[in-house]
């Protein structure tokens, strides 16, 4: 951490210290009726006193601490809670959304069926209210139906932001028990599968990275919305004020295809042609290699010191002593010698001066970070092109390094008493259960990928592997928000749905039950940080106030479907009881591992909001890898250990040449079109644009609406596009010179057009733009969603963008549509 | 003597506009009365533009024109530097709203730019223009100073938060978030700032952060050749995304 | 006699018109404040004064040219200008009603003045001391009237009235012309000679609207007009006012040709002004056709052209006003690409129902007091 953070950490710990329990809520002293508050009190609080609660955003995945304000058993002020890692008592805008999502007028009230046969856009359910009792046994009712003519694997649960083990963590069990293996199905394939498969393909490690950016000194980002959406989108900005004003000041270089927020804070940004960055990379890593500028220390090098890799000529293997890295010599013979700055500039646009400047920046500082996420991975050439980003990282020895990239550690989290394998009956055990999952993962179709929401609806449209019967929702809600959409909705039509989201989106409008959640601020949920600073961090939702309508937490409602079942499924759900037990049996893990803030229980958890112990326990330090004993970062460990723990490839080594792909080369061969000999090396292929039109399409996030659970937030509508001024709907922003091509002008309705759909939207034009590419925010054109959100602005991108994935991480490529725009 | 006044530094302003929707939820503003707002410029075209941006509260002027206009002396000045509105004296002329070089002015009876109007899905308790369920605590809002749901037809502006600040400790000159002693009392967007590129203190103090600041990163002010004198500071940095604070009132 | 049948039914037809303009406009006014309170106006807080401001100050300033019309007389003593003055009194009190009206209708606590005012004496504000002056002015007239009505026109009391009256309208207008002058941060207004600047605009629409109501009251038949009156109307009258225009062209054009030559930020809006079709409209049309008109001997004494340049004349300064009003709030104030290019406007139908309901006060009340009093009345001698 930094001086400034540890040190109001401190100042804020002896404050608390010595004010007992007043501080305990993490208030300080001058608010007077400010007071303590467990969720019980704050639910019956009617005076007007302020309580706060403890609770976690739920705006994006960054899982910041908040401190929630409720006065006279009314929320009224969220702010970020001082004593949260990631937060530090500040917050993000959307963090300040959550009291009009929590009194959103279109919020459900309570459950309901449907009492309109037809489905469709446009067909007005006919939602009918009906009691939880009625919802919960017609639900159990039709899986114990299911289960008895043994066709449980029809039940499919699809999930999007998960939280923890109160409520996604639930899914894996109720599947076991149950007998389905589409119980669960997760949404990561259109989330950011691509880097992951990147990391886990190089490295070993298939998760996203931590990032030791508080002690960096040069970032290089490759399209990350680091100051506009990037997780932890609040932390990222707390570090940028850290970055930008230290000594030495962190150097940014840009890498985008439009002048962001983030682009113009840089030091330099370069304006890369879409699906290009692998190139940028490559030419990167060249630039290092020929000039020197990798580090010796993580990397090796020549047996004899007068070697040197010069451009196009090959190398023996042998001539290099790699030390914990492999195949870089066969990296080099294969792909970049011959990746010069002049190959990437033809590819990227980019000039040569800028590809060198780049890369001798970035070579020659330490520490220096290489990161990315979903932009340049949502093409077909994805995961290669973020292997090639990742292998940045390796050349300058930043993996594991102070300054450097990491990995998150889990929480110490307790378990139940109750073991779901006790609970198991021979329908669930029976060897009939293990039947394909309906996204097909784990077929000879997508054998790499983890998941596969995006082709769910084609699958059961096509009964491959089988019809769905019924489909449930939790946060997700891919009719909307994946790629060829529409798709969703004719699928949804012979499917009996039900809906968990406590507001009226477009899967509610199709939606045979409605089951609805309670809003976060509403809930008692547990959630282990998404990937921060790698040491463990946990942290929780308690109520800040009594639920506003009559709905449930999801985890209970699972639990309460699952004590309707018949058999030992339904006793293991009443053994369980509802969630609060399944929270309160994790805080056990707490008791013999005290939390930094004193965390040791559910009753302090409740009160402080997060657990966390600090540090992280590796670190990597001039090519020697160490383990924190206690006290220090002074346990050398051996390459066993680091195999295990850390590099966890094949080889235990960063691989330039990915085992992971080696041993698929076949379907690598076959689906990608990489020749057998190159199969396993990052490398820079053109991808396969979608879309057929001359254009090329992004779809970023804005920072005040990124997950797009502010839709329906008039004052987050107000302010969603700020660089280009959309002050009541979402813009299309186009080159002018693009535009006039086009005869398109400024404030012009026009038609965006690809080979599945057309979309309307509002021309606007914005000249830091390439003028081969539009931007058109992602999350907008609901067609439901409450009165705010409904036909506002544009259409929804994800009916031009094509449902067309990277065979290997099977991330849907939503970067890589090409659109033809015109005047409407 | 304390003069409240706030800097902020552009070379660590990211854009998120944090400020502009803390704001918005701690004063119980109507969308689009963006008190605090984040200006954005672009200049140049592909490969060459450039963006830019500043945040901009009311500049709490020592000499403030909206003041000087308002024909009610309903617009005041504070003992401790603070440019405030008395609802019960404001007749909505709306000449403030004119003579505000920067901006910073909101008339509560104005056409909702986002439909519906909030105040129709929220409709107003006697007189208040609005009344949803998530306002400020009535003993917290002060028609007298302009804090709260706002009254009909009258103009709205920052209070620097007034209602957090005036329970600031006695003698305290700076107010900032990281500081449990003050955290209750610093304004809304200083407070949840995350790249703490908002200072907030006593200008009449030499010891003061933010006097500190303003001496040592050449704070500059908005419009200074207007005269009005703001009690919000400018330091800027290395930044390419710092706009030239000397002249922004470009279109 | 003839005319005076003539009058009256021209005055029927004007109160009819004015009293039904008046019920309708403000019937629609008052509904759409009912159901939508101030929102039924289209201004922003780029563009807080709207057409409603305008048509204030459009009014306001008619009836303090029509006081100076009436000063010629009463204040100065050219006697010549005594057969029009108690019609230009009358009409300087019902524009000023009008122009209240429309102002009323408009800010948001209109009967809040009554006790602000006086308790915050803000004595550094200009809409302070136009609100005190303009108050003072009406009452003044009212009074002054009264005494013409009672055919005082002549004693101490009578003349201070009339005196008093000229000075509280040239403050008022002068203050008025402050609102504006003194906003520096608005370069399109800001002139330590607006004050001037409205002097001469205010004495243009006193002129036209006399001329242009005398002829109605006349049915612009200059043969039918007494001795006085007709010698007035086709001698210095309009002469008086070829010369007021005159003096305005000349404001105009310096004032435009300033901004358009000056490159100080902010005055890119005369560029916008001189780009516009309605600029182009109000001047050549508005006020150069009217200008020739009277500058030739001939033209300049026939009724028909007498009504066709003081009603464009008219026309051009509602014009003038709107634009003035206007296009200085237009460059946004801190808005950058909230805002790009410059902040638009376009009134709506409650502010369009305003200025009918100001021009309908205005007729129904002219007509009113044509029947009601004598308003060719002067002094006996």
């Amino acid at each position: 951490m930094t001086l400034e953070f540890k040190t109001s950490r401190r100042r804020f710990l002896q404050a608390t210290g010595a004010t007992g329990a007043v501080a305990a809520t993490g208030i300080g002293l001058s608010g007077g009726t400010l007071a303590p508050a467990s969720a019980q009190q704050a639910a019956s609080a009617a005076g007007t006193a302020t309580v706060v609660n403890k609770n976690i955003c739920h705006q994006c995945p960054a899982r910041c601490g908040i401190d929630v304000y409720t006065t006279g058993g009314k929320v009224h002020a969220i702010y970020g809670n001082p004593d949260h890692p990631i937060a530090n008592g500040k917050l993000c805008p959307k963090g300040h959304l959550g009291t009009y999502i929590l009194y959103d007028p279109d919020r459900f009230k309570g459950p309901m069926k449907r009492t309109n046969p037809n489905k469709g856009r446009d067909q007005d359910p006919k939602f009918v209210p009906i009691s939880w009792d009625e919802a919960l046994n017609t639900v159990a009712a039709r899986l114990q139906a299911l289960r008895d003519k043994g066709e449980s694997h029809r039940f499919t649960l699809a999930f999007g932001r998960g939280w923890g083990a109160s409520c996604a963590g639930l899914l894996g069990t109720f599947g076991k028990l149950y007998g389905s293996p589409n119980i669960g199905l997760g949404h990561s394939s259109m989330c950011s599968d691509g880097s992951k498969k990147a990391k886990h393909a190089t490295d070993g490690n298939k998760d996203y990275n931590s990032y030791d950016y508080l002690n960096t000194n040069y970032i290089l980002n490759f399209g990350a919305g680091f100051l506009e959406a990037f997780r932890p989108y609040n932390n990222n900005l707390q570090v940028w004020g850290h970055l930008r004003t230290k000594s030495p000041r962190a150097r940014v270089t840009v890498v985008d295809v439009r002048l962001t927020t983030t682009g113009a804070a840089a030091d330099r940004l370069v304006m890369i042609k879409p699906a290009t960055d692998g190139a940028f990379a490559l030419a990167i890593a060249h630039v290092i290699l020929t000039e020197g500028l990798w580090e010796r220390d993580f990397v090796g090098d020549f047996a004899d010191p007068a070697m040197k890799f010069e451009a196009g000529k090959t190398l023996a293997a042998d001539s290099f002593k790699e030390k914990w890295v492999s195949g870089l010599i066969e990296w080099w013979n294969a792909v970049v010698k011959d990746a010069t700055p002049e190959w990437a500039s033809k590819i990227t646009t980019l000039t040569v001066k800028e590809i060198v400047t780049v890369a001798r920046e970035f070579g020659s500082t330490r520490p220096a970070m290489a990161l990315f996420e979903r932009g340049p991975t949502a093409h077909t050439n994805g995961v290669h092109t973020g292997m090639a980003i990742h292998a940045l990282n390796a050349l300058v020895g930043s993996l594991f390094a102070k300054g450097g990239l990491a990995y998150q550690m889990g929480p110490a989290y307790g378990s139940l008493d109750v073991k779901s394998d006790d609970f198991l009956d021979d329908y669930a055990k029976a060897p009939e259960r293990k039947k394909p999952r309906m996204d097909l993962v784990g077929s000879a179709e997508w054998p790499m990928a983890d998941n596969q929401l995006q082709g769910v609806a084609k699958h059961h449209l096509a009964g491959n592997p089988y019809k769905i019967d019924t489909m449930m929702f939790y946060l997700t809600s891919p009719i909307f928000s994946a790629p060829g959409c529409k798709d969703w909705e004719t699928a949804l039509k012979d499917i009996f749905v039900i809906d968990t989201s406590p507001f009226p989106g477009e899967t509610s409008v199709f939606a045979d039950l409605v089951l609805p959640d309670h809003t976060y601020l509403e809930r008692l949920q547990d959630a282990p940080t998404y990937p921060f600073q790698g040491y463990p961090l946990a942290q929780l939702r308690t109520p800040a106030v009594k639920p506003v309508h009559d709905t449930k937490v999801f985890g209970d409602i699972l639990i309460e479907i699952g004590k309707r079942m018949k058999g030992p499924m339904g006793d293991y759900y009443k053994a369980v009881g509802n969630t609060e037990n399944v929270v309160k049996a994790l805080a056990k893990g707490f008791e013999k591992s005290p939390g930094d803030n004193g965390v040791n229980s559910f009753e302090t958890w409740v009160q402080k909001g997060v657990w966390y112990k600090k540090p992280y326990h590796w670190r990597q330090v001039r090519g020697e890898f160490y383990e924190w004993d206690g006290t220090a970062y002074a346990k050398k460990m051996d390459a066993e250990e680091v195999k295990k723990k850390l590099l966890k490839t094949p080889s235990g080594k960063f691989e330039f040449k990915s085992g992971l792909m080696e041993a698929k080369a076949d379907f690598v061969t076959a689906k990608v079109g990489i020749p057998a000999e190159r199969v396993g090396f990052p490398q820079w292929f053109e991808a396969k644009h979608t879309g057929g039109g001359d254009l090329h399409v992004v779809t970023p996030k804005s920072s005040a609406h990124a997950e797009g659970r502010s839709a329906n937030t008039p004052w987050a509508i107000n302010i969603y596009q700020p660089t280009s001024g959309g002050r009541t709907q979402n813009l299309m922003e186009i080159h002018p010179e693009a535009a006039k091509k086009r005869n398109i002008a400024d404030g012009d309705k026009v038609r965006v057009k690809s080979s599945i759909g057309t979309i309307s939207a509002t021309a606007r034009y914005y000249a830091g733009l390439r003028p081969d590419t539009i931007v058109l925010p992602f999350g907008f054109g609901h067609w439901a969603y409450g009165r705010w959100a409904k036909g506002r602005g544009s259409g929804n991108v994800s009916e031009v963008t094509e449902n067309v994935s990277d065979p290997i991480s099977g991330l849907a490529c939503y970067y890589t549509g090409k659109v033809t725009v015109e005047k409407a | 003597m304390t003069k409240w006044g706030m800097v902020i530094d552009l070379e660590k302003c990211t854009g998120c506009q944090a400020c502009t929707a803390a704001c918005q939820m701690e004063n119980t503003r109507m969308p689009g009365e963006v008190w605090q707002d984040v200006i954005f410029y672009t200049e140049g075209t592909y490969p060459s533009a450039t963006l830019s941006w500043l945040p901009r509260p009311c500049m709490h002027c020592e000499e403030p024109s909206c003041m000087h206009v308002c024909p009610t002396k309903a617009t005041y000045k504070t003992g401790d530097g603070l440019v405030l509105v008395d609802w019960n004296r404001c007749i909505g002329c709306k000449y403030c709203m004119i003579a505000c070089p920067y901006g910073v002015r909101f008339y509560s009876g104005e056409r909702a730019e986002i439909q519906p109007d909030v105040r129709t899905v929220y409709p107003g308790e006697g007189d208040k223009v609005w009344s949803p369920p998530f306002q400020m605590p009535a003993d917290k809002q002060d028609r007298s100073r302009g804090v709260g749901v706002a009254p009909a037809n009258v103009v709205t502006k920052c209070t620097f938060c007034s209602h957090r600040i005036s329970k600031a400790p006695k003698d305290a000159s700076d107010l900032s978030g990281d500081n449990p002693a003050t955290r209750e009392s610093t304004p809304a967007c200083v407070l949840t700032c995350p790249p703490t590129a908002r200072y907030f203190g006593n200008l009449d103090d030499p010891n003061s952060e933010v006097s500190r600041l303003i001496a040592q990163k050449k704070g500059s002010r908005l419009l200074d050749h207007l005269g009005n004198r703001p009690q919000v500071y400018y330091v800027t940095g290395e930044g390419g995304s710092v706009p030239n604070v000397g002249s922004s009132r470009k279109a | 006699m003839n005319t005076t049948t003539n009058t009256a039914s021209a005055s029927n037809g004007m109160l009819a018109v004015g009293g039904i303009g008046l019920i309708v406009s403000l019937g629609i006014v008052l509904m759409k404040l009912m159901s939508e309170g101030h929102s039924a106006f289209a201004t922003t807080a780029n563009i807080p004064w709207g057409l409603p401001i305008s048509t204030y100050l459009f009014f306001v300033l008619a009836s303090t040219g029509l006081t100076f019309v009436a000063a010629l007389s009463m204040v100065f003593g050219i006697k010549g200008f005594y057969p029009i003055a108690k019609r230009s009194v009358w009409l300087a009190i019902i524009t000023l009603i009008a122009g209240f009206a429309a102002l009323g209708l408009e800010i948001g606590h209109p009967f809040r003045m009554i006790w602000t005012f006086p308790a915050g004496m803000q004595f550094r504000s200009p809409m302070f001391w136009m609100g005190v002056f303009y108050t003072a002015d009406l009452v003044l007239l009212l009074f002054k009237f009264q005494k013409m009505n009672a055919d005082d026109w002549d004693s101490g009391a009578s003349r201070q009235l009339g005196v008093a009256s000229f000075v509280a309208v040239v403050l008022a207008q002068g203050t008025l012309g402050s609102v504006f002058g003194m906003m520096a941060m608005r370069p399109f207004w800001y002139d330590g000679l607006v004050p001037v600047f409205f002097l001469v605009t205010a004495a243009l629409s006193g002129a036209a609207f006399v001329v242009l109501f005398i002829q109605i009251a006349y049915r612009g038949n200059t043969d039918s007009m007494p001795l006085d009156v007709k010698a007035l109307m086709t001698g210095a009258m309009p002469k008086v006012f070829a010369a007021v225009l005159g003096v305005y062209l000349v404001f105009t054009i310096a004032r435009t040709a300033t901004g358009l030559w000056s490159n100080l930020e902010g005055n890119e809006v005369f560029r916008v002004m001189y780009g516009s079709m309605l600029f182009h409209f109000e001047f050549w049309i508005g006020l150069v056709v009217p200008f020739f008109i009277l500058i030739n001997g001939n033209l300049r004494n026939q009724a028909t052209m007498q009504i066709l340049a003081s009603a464009l004349v008219i026309l051009a300064l509602f014009i003038g006003r709107y634009e003035f009003v206007i296009m200085g709030q237009m460059v946004p104030m801190f808005k950058g690409q909230w805002t790009p290019g410059l902040a638009s406007y376009m009134p709506g139908l409650a502010e369009w129902m305003l200025v009918v309901l100001a021009v309908s006060i205005t007729l129904f009340l002219y007509a009113l007091g044509a029947r009601m009093f004598d308003l060719s009345g002067k002094p006996k001698s």
